[in-house]
């Protein structure tokens, strides 16, 4: 569940990397033609260099992703031998001379990894929960979505991993993806203005509920070492009471942690302006509106009434989508000097 | 700590500012090194004149029969660039220990310390250092030529010849003569480089303090060009201080970790001790070639004093006009907001209005009566009232966690940017009470996320006193040292984070209102107490005040250090 919170879907997909050794006859291997294609992506233009081709990264095509990754995931990483007590090792008769076996994986892998809105149509607003379907169907949308805008870019770096000779089509993309989708155990979102209602556990009864019969247990099991065969006042077999007990305690254990781990999947629910449009016009408006706040200081009421208004004309600031800052371009200023390079306009 | 510091194996430039030690003249010598053998017998010279950190007994601790070193008229201490150690050919295993942003220089990192137009790629950028000084031009100029290499820094450091005048004592001439006796012993093996101004001449960059002229008596100031009292608030470390002073001079510059203000780990500062991570600092084999060492930044720093006061009086009369102010006070109170100190070094954390800040002065005895009977005495009585004041725990003791909005100190101030305190502990509690106006307290706030970077600074101004006219052409401003265990992490974070951005101020991108370049991002904003009903106001006029004309990066060995590199000795192995 962990892949949904706050209304974004954070994807992880592991595609892996052709065996050169197998089928292969150029003297390139695939893991090399990956990080070929990878290096001949366009970043966003975040840089004075970047800014001066003005090309933009093929993400930046998209209103969804606001963030996303891609790289080479060559092996697990060999952290040395795994250390342990020489005490423990000499009765077990470890022989440190003898190598350990190393962990591989099966093969290099291109890891996609983006932080995503949680919609399947753009201006679609932000849901707080969605079924494991419905997560797959916003992944698909996704998926879709990148083929329509990027569909060169993906052939070039994905026609290097198992499987995706079949993939012809968006849709095709979207099941390949899928079959290489993983888990994402560790969202991280940063976007809240006033921090969301969080699932806060309550600790005490939930340790209560696992302490009170574990106590009982205990106190059944020393009255029975202790030659007590019932308990006084209530007359219950020390045994029974200790038996029932400490099962009781270790089912209710369970059952907590069982809810301590659902509470902790459970979703939070996305910030106000959370989604990516809202995001860029949010930068676009802070821009503006401190320039605009700044030409002003001083003004008069009836000055300051009518620049405002202009102001609001000009920026429109409940449009979402228009006037915006593009994706990818870091200011409105480096936007301007791209749109006079290009002779775009916004 | 329980252990001393070897303090008579620690160079003295590294514990003292020497400008607070009565020493407010120096020269700043930069040497080329042609042979390595005629540079390790350079420096078997030099070593034997450095002055370490040992203490100097106070008059009265001789009188009582104390025993130490007697306090030199004239300091001498020595550094080196990487290219400098090669050049003394230390072993390239020791070499190859050194930081990567020492052996690329400062001049490779103008792009991220924001020295050159960020918004231009290199090639735009082309000859962006032909304002600097032709010594720096020069070096690490990427010709292959390594005789135009600063190798060496070389600072002397003198007292006050005769107090009323501004001379320095005649040993900073003597020990002048003796450097260059040295280099003409050594057969063309180190030569003093020339190129410490403009016009390519000075043989050295002289500095001093900012005189000022009392009825003909010359009185050294502890101010710089703009007119600010600086070098008030540097860190203070584990081992700097005796015990006894250490109580009162770690308040408001050591850290705060939940016990009070504490000072800071040695190994911030100086190597071979642990860090405020509990580590040791990563450093060069062997180990006696690093143990107590340090890095240091040399930036020349010029100072527009035109463009500052015509930006501040223009800002004033728009500041004057809104606030309802007058002209003086919206003058006094902006370069304040810019600062975070009022000009005489009152902290605006603790003195927040100009009607407080006079009030506080007249009270204090920083104010000059103009009716005294002998008016040079009574300006050195003021003057002693306010070296004392800023010199006092109560000038350093406060914090930011208690002023997150910036009413009383603006959060972009340039106090705030180079040394954050408390500010930015994560959990502090934000928001003005609408009600009472008062901000909460977050007593708790730690200094963890600003203990690891700390800059010791060291350094004087240059250039003309206050009795001589001065705008952006003549040469005047701050020959500063910034020195760390990791330039990195600590003078380069604090430069390209919080003195050239604004983000973790919630600033954006408006860079140190002071400091930073202004070329693109021109505004500083000041926050308004909502109880006065007056909107915040925010300079956006700001031109770039302080621009770097040179400087590299230099490491300053320990005495063992220098002895093993004067003998040929560093072993690595």
């Amino acid at each position: 569940m962990a892949d949904l919170d706050s209304g974004h879907i954070f994807l992880t997909t592991f595609a892996p990397i052709k065996d050169s050794s197998e089928s292969n006859a150029n003297h390139t291997s695939f893991e090399q033609n990956v990080r070929i294609a990878l290096a001949k992506l366009p970043t966003a233009m975040q840089s004075p260099a970047t800014q001066n081709t003005g090309i933009n990264s093929p993400f930046s095509r998209n209103k969804r992703n606001h963030l996303a990754r891609m790289f080479v995931l060559n092996d697990a990483v060999y952290n040395g031998r795994i250390g342990q007590n020489a005490l423990v090792a000499t009765v077990k008769g470890v022989n440190t001379v003898v190598p350990q076996h190393v962990d591989q994986l099966n093969c290099a892998y291109l890891v996609f990894a983006a932080d995503i809105d949680a919609i399947t149509r753009d201006g679609e607003p932000l849901p707080t929960n969605l079924s494991k379907a419905e997560q797959k169907e916003v992944r698909a949308a996704y998926a879709r979505e990148l083929w329509n805008t990027m569909e060169l870019e993906i052939q070039d770096v994905y026609s290097n991993c198992v499987g995706f000779e079949d993939v012809d089509t968006a849709d095709d993309f979207a099941e390949y993806l899928d079959k290489c989708h993983v888990e994402t155990t560790m969202p991280f979102h940063d976007y809240y203005m006033e921090l969301p209602k969080f699932h806060l556990l309550a600790t005490k009864p939930l340790l209560l509920a696992v302490l009170i019969p574990a106590l009982v247990a205990v106190v059944a099991l020393a009255m029975r070492i202790l030659g007590w065969i019932d308990v006084p006042m209530l007359g219950w077999n020390t045994l029974w009471t200790f038996i029932i007990a400490a099962a009781l305690t270790v089912l209710i254990a369970f059952m907590a942690v069982k809810y301590v781990i659902r509470n902790g999947e459970k979703p939070l629910t996305p910030a106000t302006y959370d989604d990516l449009p809202s995001v860029l016009k949010s930068l676009y408006s802070q821009q503006k509106f401190s320039t605009f706040a700044v030409e002003n200081q001083g003004a008069s009421a009836s000055d300051l009434h009518r620049s405002f208004a202009a102001f609001l004309t000009a920026n429109k600031p409940s449009d979402r989508t228009d006037p915006t800052q593009i994706p990818g371009v870091i200011s409105v200023a480096a936007m301007d000097k791209l749109n006079k390079k290009t002779g775009r306009s916004t | 700590m329980k252990r001393p510091l070897n303090l008579e194996d620690i160079q003295g430039n590294v514990t003292r500012a020497y400008g607070r030690f009565s020493f407010p003249f120096a020269r700043y010598f930069f040497l080329n090194i042609a042979s390595g053998e005629e540079g390790r017998k350079f420096v078997d010279k030099v070593r034997r004149q450095v002055t370490t950190s040992a203490r100097w007994p106070s008059k009265q601790e001789l009188e009582a029969g104390v025993v130490g070193p007697e306090k030199p008229q004239c300091t001498m201490n020595i550094a080196f660039t990487f290219f400098g150690m090669l050049k003394l050919e230390i072993p390239s295993r020791t070499m190859q220990g050194m930081p990567f942003e020492f052996i690329e220089g400062m001049k490779a990192r103008a792009f991220m310390l924001g020295d050159r137009d960020q918004t231009e790629t290199s090639e735009e950028a082309g000859n962006w250092d032909k304002h600097w000084d032709p010594i720096w031009q020069g070096n690490r100029a990427g010709d292959g030529n390594d005789a135009n290499n600063v190798h060496m820094w070389i600072s002397l450091n003198a007292q006050l010849k005769t107090p009323g005048t501004d001379e320095p004592v005649d040993a900073l001439e003597e020990q002048t003569k003796l450097l260059k006796q040295w280099c003409n012993e050594s057969n063309g093996g180190v030569k003093i480089l020339k190129g410490n101004s403009r016009d390519g001449k000075a043989e050295f960059q002289s500095a001093s303090a900012v005189f000022e002229d009392v009825h003909g008596v010359k009185m050294p100031t502890p101010k710089e060009h703009f007119g600010f009292t600086d070098g008030i608030g540097d860190p203070v470390f584990k081992g700097q201080y005796p015990d006894d002073r250490m109580k009162t001079a770690v308040v408001g510059r050591g850290k705060l970790m939940g016990n009070g203000w504490e000072p800071l780990e040695t190994g911030e500062f100086i190597m071979g001790h642990p860090d405020e991570s509990q580590e040791l600092p990563p450093c060069a084999r062997p180990f006696e070639f690093s143990h107590n060492g340090t890095f240091m930044a040399y930036r020349k720093l010029h100072e527009n004093v035109g463009s500052f006061s015509q930006v501040v009086e223009e800002e004033a009369e728009t500041y004057a006009t809104q606030m309802d102010v007058a002209l003086d006070e919206a003058r006094e109170t902006l370069m304040a907001k810019m600062c975070g100190r009022w000009s005489d070094g009152v902290p605006l954390s603790k003195v927040s209005t100009y009607t407080e800040w006079r009030a506080f002065g007249k009270k204090m005895g920083f104010d000059v009566d103009p009716d005294a009977e002998h008016p040079v005495t009574e300006a050195g009585r003021a003057a002693k009232a306010q070296i004392d004041y800023i010199r006092s725990p109560e000038a350093s003791d406060f914090r930011y966690a208690d002023d997150m909005a910036g009413l009383k100190c603006p959060v972009g101030a340039h106090m705030r940017r180079v040394n954050t305190r408390d500010y930015l502990d994560p959990v502090n509690a934000v928001g003005v009470d609408p009600e009472t106006g008062v901000q909460p307290e977050n007593k708790d706030a730690t200094t963890a996320l600003n203990r690891r970077r700390r800059v010791l600074r060291r350094g004087l101004p240059y250039g003309p006193s206050n009795f001589d006219s001065k705008d952006d052409n003549t040469e005047q401003g701050v020959a500063m040292m910034l020195m760390g265990t990791s330039l990195f992490r600590q003078f380069e974070f604090v430069q390209q984070q919080w003195i050239q951005y604004g983000l973790d101020f919630h600033e954006g991108n408006n860079t140190c209102p002071m400091l930073g370049n202004h070329e693109h991002h021109q505004r500083h904003t000041i926050a308004s107490d909502p109880a006065t009903g007056k909107p915040p106001y925010v300079m956006n006029k700001l031109k770039t005040f302080v621009e770097c004309r040179g400087g590299d990066y230099f490491f300053i060995p320990s005495m063992t250090s220098l002895r093993m590199i004067a003998m040929g000795i560093v072993d690595p192995t």
